[in-house]
């Protein structure tokens, strides 16, 4: 059966948004972390920074000696960190606070390796 | 409309949307969007049940995506969507205009080369699974280009890389894609049995050669009947060449 070439691009296109489209099927997190505590709030930030595993496990040690912090799960390729807490123990804020803050270097100097751009 | 307009208009648009992305100006990195990564994150999945290093769920979704294309029309993502194919493309084009490609690679040296191809995928798959880290980044031009020799690229090696990919591209067409890409070596089963494929009408054809020269890749589809070379990318610039009209056409069939 004869095709036209005008078939091609279609199928490439579809195939693009059709392979975005799926992503939702394959959604799995970064980085995965459970604290004590039973928080019912959730926060997710979307995180400059947060780029792969390593920066990923990195991040997540930050918080892990902050009480009121039950989970946090990391999403690296779309830079998301979505926190499950007890809001009466810490604050959006305060969360948001820790990653924005300048941090220690192998050198001794300080500098701000994660920053929130938004939050949902 | 020539074929090969329409083919880099898509691909231009492409190569903006990465671009775009790596500028740092999209939600998804620039990675994501790659489909060998699927391939190391199903490493990772399979080893311990994250994504390794800057792999996500998108990588996955664009492999089984693209790799469900494959089946269905060979390598047409290589010829229609794949920046680095784009590139090297240009680059092989330049090196025929400036006479630099004046030595053809004989088809029992070519099929040796091609074998480095799975090398590469399996050197690539064994560290991701060895050590959780994309180790090859430093070597993988896409990573190279779009994060601007970012994290993970190894300097001078980097360079020299680079170097002779580009020059490689210049001396032999389509030198990366050919002899080093993992992706490609990936789509190699499936492109075997992709469904669209140019097919020949031998009643109608003079045997001028002019397909296997606007080829890139040495396909001779006046030696064949169906083109059902694993590395076909569906480009058409054979059907385009070819003299007479419906002598070369795209078809699907078995």
């Amino acid at each position: 059966m004869k095709i036209s070439k005008y078939l091609l691009p279609v199928l490439v296109i579809f195939t693009l948004f059709g392979g975005y489209a799926l992503r939702h099927a394959f959604t799995k997190p970064t980085t995965q972390v459970t604290f004590e505590g039973n928080g019912t709030e959730t926060t997710t930030y979307v995180v400059e920074g947060l780029k792969c595993k390593g920066t990923a496990n990195y991040f997540t040690s930050l918080y892990k000696d902050k009480a009121g912090i039950s989970s946090i799960e990391t999403f690296a390729t779309e830079h998301l960190a979505v926190f499950t807490y007890d809001s009466e123990i810490i604050t959006a804020d305060d969360i948001q606070a820790i990653m924005d803050a300048s941090l220690p270097m192998k050198d001794g100097s300080h500098r701000q390796v994660f920053r929130c751009v938004e939050r949902r | 409309m020539k074929t090969r307009y329409l083919r880099y208009s898509i691909l231009i648009l492409i190569l903006g949307i990465v671009t775009y992305q790596a500028l740092g100006f999209s939600q998804h990195s620039f990675e994501a969007y790659c489909p060998f990564g699927g391939m190391e994150a199903l490493w990772g999945l399979f080893r311990a049940g994250q994504f390794s290093c800057a792999t996500g769920p998108l990588n996955l979704s664009m492999m089984v995506a693209v790799l469900g294309l494959a089946i269905v029309a060979k390598k047409t993502f290589c010829g229609w969507a794949c920046p680095i194919g784009f590139l090297s493309e240009l680059f092989s084009r330049l090196g025929s205009k400036i006479g630099l490609q004046k030595f053809e690679v004989g088809p029992k040296l070519n099929g040796a080369l091609k074998l480095l191809r799975y090398v590469v995928l399996i050197v690539a798959l064994f560290y991701t699974y060895k050590l959780g880290e994309l180790v090859l980044r430093g070597f993988d031009p896409f990573y190279i280009i779009f994060s601007g020799f970012g994290h993970g690229t190894l300097g001078w090696i980097t360079y020299t890389t680079l170097g002779v990919i580009a020059v490689g591209a210049l001396l032999i067409p389509m030198f990366f894609c050919r002899y080093l890409c993992p992706l490609g070596a990936t789509f190699d089963p499936f492109s075997r049995l992709g469904i669209i494929k140019i097919e020949r009408n031998a009643e109608l054809c003079t045997e001028c050669g002019d397909c296997g020269s606007a080829c890139l890749w040495a396909i001779k589809p006046m030696e064949m009947k169906k083109v059902r070379d694993r590395d076909c990318t569906n480009c058409l610039e054979c059907v385009d060449a070819c003299p007479v009209d419906d002598c070369l056409s795209l078809k699907a069939s078995l």
